[in-house]
């Protein structure tokens, strides 16, 4: 058993250290009285082309960058068409939902924002989390107003927060450009305030009386000032575009002006005693734990899930509900593509006595004091201009910039070998329409003539059919330099005697030239195919860039800094740019040190340099 | 000498005029009616007929209804006597529209080429004569890396550092927006607008450059006429520059003349950032707006570029070798 065991090990150790071998090369120093065996020329290469450590470090690194931009797309696939316009410039980290450690036990309120959350602890205290940065200028961390006094109610919207303390006093602060920051003169006498709702550019106030004060945006939001409710509401919530209220006698009315999804309030729900929206839904209560969804609800956002108890509240993220029991457990439906409603374990198995849910995070209160969490952390490399993930770009866009590249250095290599090698072979009025050809063509500027080539005929292309055309233009403007040298080698080896051999023999020309002369001139096709990768990614990436290669919503490195040519995403996104830059970069600097080192292997007189 | 330039000279205005055709063929694949678009602002003053009539009189007058060779035959020859079409978006002709952006190219590149020459030539005959040492190995690094690095993403960083975290540098333009002054004031805010783009252009170019010119200097220096020259007991210093760099600079001179040639053509992503209102951006631009008529002109005018480079290099190497003989 323990002899069986060793042997593994052993095996094991042996194969990595073969796998060292392999990746960085392990030459034996021979002793003068040994001789180096005999190697065919193909091995020798690659034998002095893995004793280049800095070539074997750049092909793993390829390598790796290679595989996870293949594989990773299957595990992580991407929906073009997916924006999300509360997620826009998210620096990366994944910070969002941690919450300071002394709010622990003693969670008074929490409000959430698109991307920070503010809690209120039992103290009176106010903290702020996440990405609370939302511009140059608005910083909710920042802008937090210093005296307070004991706050117990906070609520958060797209990019302000409302704070009331327990004196009735309203606080607010945030983004002020639609004036749903500044509090009008009536709130300084009015102290029987019973809720504070902030909403996509608007606040809301509403009083222990049941009027409603309303500032802020008044053109994104359908609101009618001169409802008939007024005195009459017990709790407003607000979607995205409209605001709904709850009466005293449990009734749903909706407070704006127009006929639309919302004003479709089901009947028959009985008596209400709870509201909550999600953007664009609305999701009703009633007193026998009963739950109707109206709006315009995306999803799973009407499929409530069955019970075991009754539910006898219910909160409303951006697209997800969340709702809790009698006996405390907590259930979610809705859009899952943050995990926003998937549960994890922990809060399955606790009693949990209060939920707060915003946007696309969640917190829940065990009986305990405890805080537990679930939803959108945050993202690994933030997101770009359309609030999409940046490391999902990044992978697939690797997928397409490699492929790009790839399918354009194949054509190239294929045209190349073809013209180079029959043209140097066949010779004479061949060679030379041949060789004019491919001067003609090599005299085009390449990138300005690919610009036209793209912006004539790929205008009125689909996103996918320009991708093939980038390739094919890549392909077609750039084998004149490896026909050259093609020709050049196919030149030399022509006269000499193997060939003039299997010419003797009777060997067709066709297979003259495949058989027997390309063979051994494949190396030289190797290392110019490699290095013509490289320049085909990197031109690529230059019309992308530009605007003329592949568009958006396709991603490649390329195109993902097309919306970094301004000096505000430089200045302050710069996630936006400097990711995409850097694995484009290496993956570059790879190639070239591969082709590189494909060279030194391959004709040893250019190591001398 | 004369005869083989000749024939070097008709061979090019064969190429010229395939490459013009394959361009007018390719502009005429665009769809678009040049006639709807020019009465598109007169269209509601009009009735039917009388715009039926004035479309076809604009067509017959601006000659779409020929065939496309005769077509072809006019814009060449309107070309060839400096006709270059109007411009749709600047309603001027555009060999007017073009002075400008020309001009500033040319003034930019002047000193990127300028600043670039006296940079690599020096460094990459130190590299090539001090080979392994540890200036050369560093060099070596930060070329592959600079050769490997698109342009844009050099401007990026360039941007984000002397500009965004610096403030040294202004972002991007020529010059300041409204600058009144003349003469000297006026080329030093010039000068303190270009200074970014020049070190990002000489940075970008300096890598390709230098590996160049390394490479041919070394293999110079391997060369068995560099030992005899050590042998017979001759100055380093003569060694390198009198018999390794003469030898070194033919392979050279095809890059330095294509260098040199591409202060014409300007750069077209380092206008393009730094909003520089020279050639490579007009382009964009003029692709941009569709105003194919300037995109059609200045892709002709890089191909006579290119044709001339070409030209001039094989020239050249009867100059910088005289075992070259080019008349044969």
């Amino acid at each position: 058993m323990d002899k069986k065991n060793e042997n593994t090990n052993k095996k094991r150790k042996s194969f990595l250290s073969l796998l060292f071998k392999n990746l960085f090369g392990n030459r034996k120093e021979l002793s003068i009285f040994e001789e180096e065996q005999v190697q065919s020329p193909f091995r020798t290469v690659l034998r002095t082309f893995g004793s280049n450590k800095v070539s074997m470090t750049a092909l793993g690194i390829f390598l790796i960058i290679f595989f996870i931009s293949m594989i990773g797309p299957l595990i992580m696939p991407i929906d073009l068409s997916f924006m999300e316009t509360t997620q826009q410039n998210v620096a990366p980290g994944l910070d969002l939902m941690e919450f300071p450690e002394s709010l622990n036990g003693k969670i008074a309120d929490i409000a959430i924002g698109p991307t920070f959350s503010v809690g209120a602890s039992t103290d009176g205290d106010v903290l702020v989390w996440g990405k609370t940065r939302i511009s140059n200028t608005i910083d909710i961390k920042k802008m937090l107003p210093g005296d307070m006094g004991k706050v117990v109610k906070l609520a958060a919207g797209h990019d302000h927060v409302l704070a009331l303390n327990e004196e009735g006093q309203v606080f607010s602060w945030g983004n002020d450009r639609q004036g749903q920051v500044s509090l009008p003169y009536e709130l300084e006498f009015t102290y029987n305030i019973k809720d504070i709702i902030a909403g996509y550019q608007i606040s809301l106030v509403l009083t222990e009386d049941g009027r409603l004060i309303h500032f802020g945006n008044t053109m994104n939001t359908d609101y009618n000032e001169f409802h008939e409710y007024q005195g009459k509401l017990d709790k407003v919530v607000a979607t995205s575009d409209g605001i709904l209220g709850l009466t005293f006698d449990g009734e749903v009315v909706y407070l704006g002006n127009q006929q639309n999804s919302y004003t479709n309030i089901p009947e028959n729900m009985g008596r209400v005693v709870d509201l909550a929206t999600t953007a664009t839904s609305i999701a009703a209560l009633n007193d026998e734990g009963e739950v109707f969804v109206w709006g315009n609800a995306t999803g799973n956002q009407r499929q409530v899930p069955e019970t075991a108890s009754k539910i006898v509240s219910i909160k409303g993220g951006r697209t997800h509900y969340t709702a809790i029991t009698e006996d405390g457990s907590v259930v979610a439906w809705g859009e899952d593509f943050y995990k926003q409603s998937t549960l994890p374990d922990k809060v399955k198995n606790s009693k949990i006595a209060d939920v707060f849910t915003g946007y696309y995070q969640n917190y829940a209160i065990t009986e305990d004091g405890e805080i537990l969490t679930w939803g959108l952390k945050g993202y690994i490399l933030g997101t770009d201009g359309l609030g999409r993930d940046l490391l999902g770009r990044l992978i697939n866009g690797g997928r397409m910039s490699i492929s790009i590249g790839a399918v354009a250095v194949i054509i190239a290599t294929i045209i190349g070998v073809l013209v180079g090698s029959i043209s140097g072979f066949v010779g004479g009025k061949v060679d030379m329409f041949l060789q004019r050809v491919a001067e003609i063509v090599g005299s085009l500027p390449f990138l300005p003539f690919a610009m036209i080539l793209s912006s004539l005929i790929g205008n009125a292309m689909t996103s996918e059919q320009r991708v093939v055309l980038i390739m094919v233009i890549l392909g077609l403007l750039s084998w004149t330099g490896l026909q050259r040298l093609v020709r050049a080698q196919v030149l030399s080896v022509r006269e000499q005697e193997y060939v003039t051999a299997a010419r003797a023999i009777g060997v067709k020309k066709g297979q003259i030239i495949f058989k027997h002369i390309l063979p051994n001139v494949i190396s030289v096709i190797l290392v110019s195919s490699t290095l013509s990768f490289a320049s085909s990614m990197l031109i690529e990436a230059s019309l992308s860039y530009l605007g003329f290669g592949v568009q958006a919503p396709i991603p490649t490195w390329g195109n993902m800094l097309y919306g970094a040519n301004d000096s505000i995403v430089i200045q302050n996104y710069w996630w936006r740019w400097v990711f995409a830059s850097i694995v484009l970069g290496i993956c570059v600097i790879c190639v070239n040190l591969i082709g590189d080192g494909l060279r030194d292997a391959i004709d040893p007189r250019s190591q001398e340099r | 000498m004369a005869r083989y330039i000749a024939r070097r000279v008709v061979y090019m205005v064969f190429v010229f005029f395939i490459l013009s055709i394959i361009l007018y063929f390719l502009f005429n694949l665009i769809p678009g009616d040049p006639v709807a678009a020019q009465l598109q602002p007169l269209m509601d003053e009009m009735t039917a007929e009388e715009y039926e009539i004035r479309y076809n009189q604009l067509r017959s007058q601006m000659g779409l209804d020929d065939p496309l060779i005769v077509r072809y035959a006019r814009w060449v020859t309107g070309m060839l006597s400096g006709d270059l079409g109007q411009s749709h978006r600047y309603r001027r002709p555009v060999a007017d529209v073009i002075v400008t952006p020309l001009r500033n190219t040319i003034f930019i590149n002047i000193f990127a080429v300028a600043i670039g020459l006296a940079i690599t030539i020096p460094l990459g005959i130190f590299c090539a004569v001090k080979r392994n040492s540890i200036l050369d190995k560093i060099v070596q690094v930060l070329t592959i890396i600079g050769h490997s690095l698109p342009h844009f993403i050099i401007c990026l960083i360039a941007i984000y550092y002397f500009a965004v975290i610096k403030g040294w540098f202004p972002v991007s333009g020529m010059n300041t927006p409204n600058f009144e002054g003349t003469g000297w004031e006026l080329f030093k805010d010039t000068m303190y607008h270009l200074t970014l783009p020049l070190m990002v252009m000489t940075a970008a170019s300096l890598a390709g450059m230098t590996r160049y010119i390394r490479a041919a200097m070394s293999d110079a220096l391997g060369m068995d006429y560099i030992k005899t020259a050590r042998a017979k007991g001759l100055k380093e210093k003569v060694v390198i520059f009198s018999h390794a760099w003469r030898n070194a600079l033919l392979p050279i001179v095809t890059l330095i003349i294509n260098w040199f040639m591409s202060i014409f053509s300007g750069s077209l992503v380092v206008e393009r950032v730094f909003n520089l209102h020279g050639m490579g951006k007009f382009f964009i631009d003029s692709l941009n707006n569709q105003d194919y008529n300037v995109s059609i002109a200045i892709q002709m005018f890089y191909i006579i570029i290119a044709l001339v480079g070409n030209l001039v290099t094989d020239l050249s190497y009867g100059l910088v070798d005289p075992r070259v003989r080019i008349d044969s």
